[in-house]
Order: C-alpha cells, then structure tokens, then sequence
C-alpha cells in the first residue's frame, strides 16, 4: 500500500503543475473584462422635401436596434401640384452624444450603394437626379412634382452592392434601409 | 512560373509524382492485422504475432492491430499466441502485402487471470454505434468531418454552402450532441446553424459515432449522441516514420497537403512525439450551370503530442490549432425578407460568377486551439486512475458584405461579429479493478467557459461552471450471453450572463440535474446480437436560447431569446439488432424512440419584426414535447467473392407534440446503395484495390412545419459516386491512392438541410484525386 500512497503522491504533484501551466497559458488570449459590443448601424432615415416655399422633414427612426420598439415613422404632407427637391439623408444615432452622418460613406461609396423608390397613389416616383462616378443613379437627391391631393405611401430602400446595369437594379443587392412612409397630398 | 502560392491544387498534384523519385529496397512486404476475441468479437491487446521461420515478429497494440514490415517473399507460418487464449496459426505464401486476423478463443480456466491482469478493453457500447476509418475515412478526408460522415446511416449535415456542415445524429445536431476531439469536448460555437466543428479531419485516424442520449459518459449535453474524432495512438515501437497525404479537387480547384511525423526515443526516456500539420486552399465551387461567387476556403492547421509511457504511468500532452477563412458565397447575403425573396424568385444566384482563389466579404475567420494533458496512473491493487486536463480557445470574426459605417479608416476593415471563447475542462476518472464480474467508472468532471462578445450583441457575455459526478458499471460473466451497464450522473451548471451590446443583463442562472443510462448487449450463439439501451439526459438552455436578439442574415429572420426556457430533459430508447456471420454478411438494424420533453425550437410570431432595414419574420424560443423515432439500417454482403453489396437506410419521423406539426429541419428520408468490387482474391484484406459505385437517393421532405419557411423544401435527387482505391509499391515504398467522384453526371439539385437551398443549386461533379505515401518504421 506505501508505493501506491507514493505512486499517488507523485501522480497529484504531476498534476499540480500540469493545471498550472494550463492555466498561465490561459491568461494571455483572454480579453478584458469589458468589452467593446458596439455595432454601427444606420438608425434614422431623414427625407427633406423643399419646394412651394416651405421645407418639409419626415423621420424614421429606430434607436434602440432590430429588436426591441418598431422605427417610428412621420407621416409626410406635401402640397397639390408643386415641385420639390428630395434629399434623403442616413444617420447613426445610437449614441445621443456622438451622431454619425452615414450619408457621406454612402457618398463616397457611391457606386455601391442606390437609394430605391417606390410611390403608390397620390405620390408620385421620385426621378433620381445625382449619380456615381460612374454616372449611374445614385438616389440622395431627387425631385417629383406632386398632382392633385390624395393619399399615398413613398418606400425609401438603400441598397447595397446592387447592379446597376440589371434591367431592375432595385430588385439587385442586399438591403441597408428599407422604410416606408405614408404620404397625404393636399 | 507558376505560382504555387495561388495554385495549391497545382501544388498537390506535383507532390503526387514525388514518390516516383523515392529510393527503395529489397524484402517489402508487410504482414497487417488484428487480434480478436473469437467469441466477443472484441480485440485482444498485447498478443504475440510471430512468423516461426523468420523468427521475427510484434506486439499488437492496444485495439489489437499489429504489422510485420520488411519481409521477403516466400512461405511462412504466421503464430498468434496470448496469454489466457489459445494458439492460432497460418500458413501462408507471402507475395504481397497481406492481411490476416486472428480470432483466439480464451482459455475458461484461466479467464480471471485475464481480467485481473488484461488490459482494459474498449467495452461495446449498448447503444448504435458506426464508426468511419481507414479508406473510407480517408477517401473524403479534405472535405469538412461533417461531410465525410455522411455516408453512415442515420447521419446528415446541415449546411451554410458547401464548406461549412454540422453534423447531425439522427435529426440532432449543435448543441443536443458532443463532439469529442482527442477526449477533450469541442467547444467552439456549436449554437450556431453556421458554424461547423473546428477540427482538422487528417487529425483523425477513426471517427467513431454513438448515436443516441450518451448524457452520462459525456456530459449532460449529449442528448442526440456524440461523435469522437480520434487520433491514432502515440508509437510504443522505438524508430522514425510518418505519412505524408495530398488531395486534389476539381471543383473549387482544392489542394490539400497533409503530413505527420511520429518517433519515439530510445534509451532511458522513452518519450513518443509526433507533429502534424494540414495546409488546404479552395477557390470557388461551381454547380452544372455557374459557379458560386466567394466560396473559397482557407485553413492552416497543425498539432503536436508527446507522451510518456511507463508500466504504471502515462502522460501526453496534446496541442492543436485549427485556423480557418471561409468566403461565404456572396448572393447568399441579403439584407431584408424583400431580398430574400427576390433571390428566390431568380432561381440562381444574381451573377454567374468566375473562379477564384480571393475570399470577399461576407467571410469568416475561425481560430481554435486545444491543449491537454492527460494522465493516468494503473495501480496495481486500486485500478487505474486517469486526469484530463485541457484549455481551449475559439476566436471567431465574421465579416459582413457591408463595410462597417463610421470607422476611423484603420478600423474600417474590423469584423462585424468577434466573439472570443475560452473553456477549461478537469475530468479526473477512476476506473476500478473487476469486482465480481463487474467493471466500472467513478468520475468527475468541471468546465468553466467565457464568453467575450467583442463586436454584434447577438450573444451576450457569459462565465458557465459546470460540475458534474457519475458512475457507470458493467457486468460481464464470460461467456454467458448477456452483458448490463447501467450508470448515473448529476450535473450542476450556473451562468453568470454580463453585458448584451449596450445592455447588462446581470442575470445568474443555475440548473442541475440527473442523467441515466441502462443498457444490455445479449449475443446469440454465433450470427446475431442485440443491444438494448434506454438512457435520459438532459440539456441547460443554451445563452443564445435564453438571450438571443436579433437578426440572422443567413436566414432573414429575427430572433428572440426566452430567458424563462427551462432544460431539455430526452428519454431514448434504442434497439440494435446485429447479424454478423464473420465472413461474407453483415447487417445492422437501429430502431429509435426519442422523446424531448421541453425541447427547444423557434415559434414563428403573428407578425413581423419592424426594423430600420423593413420587415423581418419574426421568432421567438419556446419549447414544446418533441417526438424523434427512426430506423437506420445498413448491410454489407459479398454475395459472390469480391463483389459486395452495401446498402443505407435512415428514415426519420419528428413531431412537434404541443403544436401538433412537424419540427424544421429534419433530415428527409434517404438511402444509399453502392456496389463494390474488391481485385485479388481475399477480400478480407483492408488494403486490396476496390472500386465502388454508389447511388445516393434523397427523398423530398414532406414533412415541414407549416408558415414557418419562405420556399418548400427542394424535390429530392438521386446522385451517382464512384470511388476507388489501391495500394501501389515503388519497390519498398507502398503508395496508397484513391479517386473519388462525387457527383458522377454532374446534377443540379438542392438539398433541403443545406440554409443556400433559397440562392443556389449544390456543387455539382467534383473529382478527387488523393495519394497517401507512409514511410519509416513507425506508420
């Protein structure tokens, strides 16, 4: 029974240092102890309509991610039979205290991205009026003129990585934004 | 000049032709083969394997394997003796390499001797058990180890693309089984749907499946069954040797090279090591039609072990790092359900793609490491008591098809989702000396696992300890047909879950519980055996179950973790009826009744997510009664010598029993029947050049849930493989090369358990190529 005490013995010491040395190599990797979860995201979607005189801005906006509440979305009121310039602007507001402009990335990486419309009843389509260095559409700017009052719904979309040169480039690319606004012409 | 650093598969095919330049010798031939328990079919460690005229001879290993090398042509007398057993002989002419076993039987007087004295023999699971070695391994050795399980009954795959495949057990899969690599449970991102096992498929010398609740032996997780990826064993022969493997593709243009040397010292230390390594690039995979833009694969691997082996003590320390690019084909990322269903409607990926060696984004970058250190002490009175220590590293990045918005320009190229792993695990077994007839484990085992999320708030950070005692025994009274196992084991998990992206969930969660096992094996006279087993186990929730929040973009869908999910509790009951007449037949026939109390699933919602990028359907974790019951059959018969008939079968039936519907993802039914040829007229021997033709027959899955998927399941396909193989000498130096051809005619189908079924077709004929050259003494 000695030698097996013994035997024992040596059998823990062994082990002793191999789980020291498991766990000092276990400390180099490991990061620390806070880390970093940010995850940029585009949160708020600004459509600005000038024409008639007036100034007019829809927000949809959604601050706290996929989860949780649904974007809130304004409802847009636009003037019968008037011309307007859209600009459609993309920001990252997830930090109150440091908003991001995404519309820039998205201009500088012009030929990647396109900003898609879809006008149902009273709103008429958008025509896009800026393009990539390309000379594709790229969809920040546009104008439309309204007709006569009614009501309708504008779909803004940001794509990314579409093909512009596919006979619908909109039906092309991964979606950035995806909102849909409803409109009253009056 | 070509550039090999782009054209591995270049690479691999003028390493083909490097043994031709070999040198080689006279007297080459070899004598291989196992030892076996006549009775019991069991293989008989340490028995002496000798030729009388040569008066040279060697040792079978542990499993009963053992090999004389350099032997002249000529007539022999090949003697097997054990002691305890009786003494076989065969006279033999040798002209090739030949393989012969030897069955003995044990000696009734002396059978407790053995016992007392025998080394411990891997015990016959009581559950159904396949495993994959030697060629069969080999011949789909540089595709993923999901992939090349497949062609065992009752296991499939459930694939992002072709290069990434889960492994299912019997429609169970990522965290309801345990992968054991080298002994030590993977633990890497099995959760994920993406994420495959992070192993190096050379590693493996075996892969063994058990399939079925296995909670007790392996931990509580082990509800579906385990798969063990094991390495061979370290070399007890002093010398120098090793192997060196090459595969080539033709789809994808895939090189693969794969080399391992083993030695083992002489003199007072005697100290084994051997180091492996695995180098592997792909390009893009092409269908009938187009090729799959950004499939490309990278993968660096390589590993290391030393051990020391002594009458009374062993130790071994194992090291492995698994490193991985994976392009993830680039039509297959979507941003809203709208995308999702323009794909769809294409039917084929928006562009045809070339091929490439480059890796976009969307890519992933998986890591992992393992070390262990395993030993075991045999005393003399007390049993044999073993340690297994090990620590492992899982660092995932994966990279979306959209650059990150508003970085600094040296961050712009940072991941989208990092998530960074590390898990220790302690398992101290004690194995007892045979006390009336019964054999048995006494064990314990501890993990501690962080999780770091660095970027994506999908998985919130978490620290789980998890403490878990069992016992297992066996009774076998030799040579009385039936054998019993029953064991117990109790397991206690507590979750400290800390930060979600920006919120801190501060949740601690604790859950314990009980796992069982009872079993029997009963063997008929001769031809039949039966094996009986009926076990409990049970899962903890896993954190992305309890806190998941978000969108899957792979899936276009939005989920939503349950923190009130309660764990799993699985009862299985298998029947595996065996026919085994040791020559020309053999069958096997699983039936299985699973039932998951509480088992976990997505509910879709009544209405969609709304998000800044559209609508998502929505679905959220919720649990029900899940009913599994299926058969897996496979047959093996050389009906004329050389010719033999192999044939699959796996059928499974799920049923969601709360909701009274079908659970998602269910393999489909399916068979597969080859035809294989063996040259030379004794087909027992494992090396003898075969050629085989197989027909895989998938059935379309009809029973799906309903409203919960955006396109049925594909139709079924049929799909023709042709393989072949043989062992070619350059004088001394055997060469062992195959051909593989998957996909023969070159089909366009989709595959309901692979996530690209939406984008795009399976990759269609890819020709392999492999060529395995051993060399030293030790092989």
């Amino acid at each position: 029974m000695r030698t097996n005490h013994l035997q024992l013995l040596r059998f823990f010491s062994i082990l002793l240092l191999s789980s020291a040395l498991l766990f000092s190599t276990s400390c180099k990797k490991d990061s620390d102890e806070d880390p970093d979860n940010e995850q940029e995201l585009i949160t708020t979607v600004i459509l600005t309509f000038t024409g008639g005189g007036t100034t007019i801005t829809a927000v949809a906006r959604d601050l706290d991610g996929d989860g949780g509440n649904p974007p809130v979305v304004d409802n847009i009121t636009l003037a019968a039979n008037t011309d307007y310039a859209l600009t459609v602007a993309f920001l990252d507001e997830s930090d109150p205290t440091d908003v991001e402009d995404i519309t820039e990335e998205v201009l500088e990486e012009a030929d990647e991205h396109l900003v898609c419309f879809v006008a149902t009843g009273a709103m008429p389509k958008p025509t896009i009026q800026d393009t990539d260095d390309d000379g594709k559409p790229l969809g920040l700017v546009s104008t439309l003129r309204t007709g006569a009052a009614g009501n309708g719904t504008l779909r803004v979309t940001l794509k990314h990585e579409p093909d512009k040169n596919a006979a619908d480039p909109c039906a092309t690319g991964d979606t950035d934004v995806e909102q849909t606004f409803s409109v009253r012409v009056q | 000049m070509i550039d090999y650093r782009k054209n591995y598969w270049l690479l691999g095919l003028w390493l083909l032709w490097m043994p031709v330049l070999l040198p080689g010798q006279q007297c080459t031939l070899s004598i291989s083969g196992r030892v076996l328990n006549a009775v019991t079919g069991e293989p008989l460690a340490f028995a002496n394997v000798a030729i009388q005229e040569a008066n040279v001879g060697a040792i079978a290993d542990e499993q009963g394997y053992y090999r004389i090398d350099n032997l002249c042509a000529g007539n022999y007398t090949l003697v097997c003796s054990m002691v305890g057993c009786d003494h076989k002989e065969h006279p033999l002419q040798l002209q090739s390499n030949l393989t012969r076993d030897f069955r003995l039987h044990e000696t009734a007087i002396q059978l407790d001797r053995i016992i007392v004295t025998g080394e411990a023999i891997a015990l016959q699971s009581t559950r159904a058990t396949d495993e994959l070695s030697g060629a069969e391994l080999a011949s789909t050795q540089g595709l993923p180890l999901g992939e090349s399980l497949k062609r065992l009954a009752g296991i499939t795959t459930l694939n992002t693309g072709a290069t990434i495949a889960k492994p299912v057990i019997q429609g169970m899969h990522g965290n309801r089984i345990v992968v054991l690599n080298n002994g030590v449970r993977q633990e890497g991102q099995q959760w994920g749907l993406e994420h495959a096992p992070e192993i190096d498929p050379f590693i493996a010398d075996r892969v063994r499946i058990i399939k079925g609740a296995a909670g007790v032996r392996y931990g509580s997780d082990a509800i579906g069954g385990v798969i063990l990826v094991e390495p061979r064993a370290l070399p007890e022969e002093e010398g120098f040797g090793g192997e060196f493997n090459t595969q080539g593709f033709s789809n994808g243009q895939m090189g693969v090279a794969s080399a391992m040397l083993q030695t083992r010292l002489s003199g007072k230390l005697p100290l084994s090591g051997r180091i492996q390594g695995t180098l592997k690039r792909g390009g893009n995979l092409q269908t009938p039609d187009y090729f799959l833009e950004n499939t490309g694969i990278e993968e660096y691997n390589f590993s290391w072990a030393v051990g020391l082996k002594q009458d009374k003590f062993e130790i071994e320390t194992f090291y492995s790092q698994f490193n991985t690019i994976l392009g993830i084909m680039r039509s297959a990322h979507i941003g809203n359900v709208t995308d999702l269903l323009n794909a769809i409607e294409r039917e084929r990926p928006l562009r045809d793609g070339a091929f490439s060696y480059e890796i976009g984004r969307p890519q992933q970058r998986i890591e992992h490491e393992l070390f262990k250190i395993n030993s075991v002490l045999k005393m003399s009175e007390a049993g044999k008591l073993s340690l297994l220590l090990s620590r492992q590293f899982n660092f995932r990045r994966e990279y979306d098809a959209h650059r990150l918005f508003n970085q600094l320009p040296d961050a712009i190229d940072n991941p989208s989702i990092q998530f960074e792993i590390t898990t220790h695990t302690a398992d101290l077994v004690w194995e007892h000396k045979p006390v009336m007839n019964l054999r048995g484990d006494l064990g314990l085992s501890f993990m501690r696992q962080r999780n770091s999320t660095a970027r994506g708030a999908l998985i919130p950070n978490y620290i789980t300890y998890n403490g878990g005692v069992f016992w297992i025994e066996r009774w076998k009274n030799y040579p009385f047909p039936l054998e019993l196992e029953a064991g117990l084991r109790y397991d206690y998990r507590w979750m400290s879950i800390g930060r979600q992206g920006r919120d801190t969930i501060g949740e601690d969660l604790a859950f314990s519980n009980l796992s069982g096992t009872f079993g029997a094996i009963y063997r008929l006279p001769k031809l039949v055996s039966l094996r009986l087993n009926v076990a409990s186990a049970w899962r903890a929730p896993h954190v992305s179950e309890l806190y998941s929040d978000g969108v899957h973009h792979g899936s276009a869908s939005y989920e939503r973790g349950n923190p009130n999910l309660r764990p799993e509790r699985a009862l299985n009951q298998s029947l595996t009826v065996e026919l085994d007449n040791k020559k020309n037949l053999s069958a096997s026939l699983n039936l299985y009744y699973n039932l998951v109390r509480d088992f976990i699933f997505l509910e879709p919602r009544d209405q969609p997510q709304l998000t800044i990028r559209g609508a998502f359907p929505a679905f959220d974790y919720n649990q029900t009664d899940a009913r599994l019951m299926g058969l897996d059959w496979s047959l093996n018969y050389e009906f004329v010598p050389g010719w033999t008939a192999e044939s699959r079968l796996s059928l499974l039936r799920a049923r969601n029993r709360r909701l009274e519907d079908y659970i998602i993802f269910m393999p489909a039914d399916q068979f597969q029947h080859s035809l294989k040829y063996t040259f030379g007229n004794n087909a027992n021997t494992n090396n003898a050049p075969f050629i085989r033709f197989t027909m895989v027959n998938v059935l379309q899955q009809t029973r799906v849930p309903a409203n919960t998927d955006y396109a049925p399941p594909p139709p079924g396909y049929t799909r023709f493989d042709l393989e072949a193989g043989a062992t070619f000498y350059l004088k001394k130096q055997p060469i062992e090369a195959g051909l593989t051809i998957i996909n023969l005619l070159d089909e366009s189908y989709r595959e309901y358990l692979n996530r690209f079924r939406y984008f795009a077709d399976e990759p269609g004929r890819n020709i392999a190529l492999r060529v395995k050259i051993p060399f030293g003494n030790l092989r």
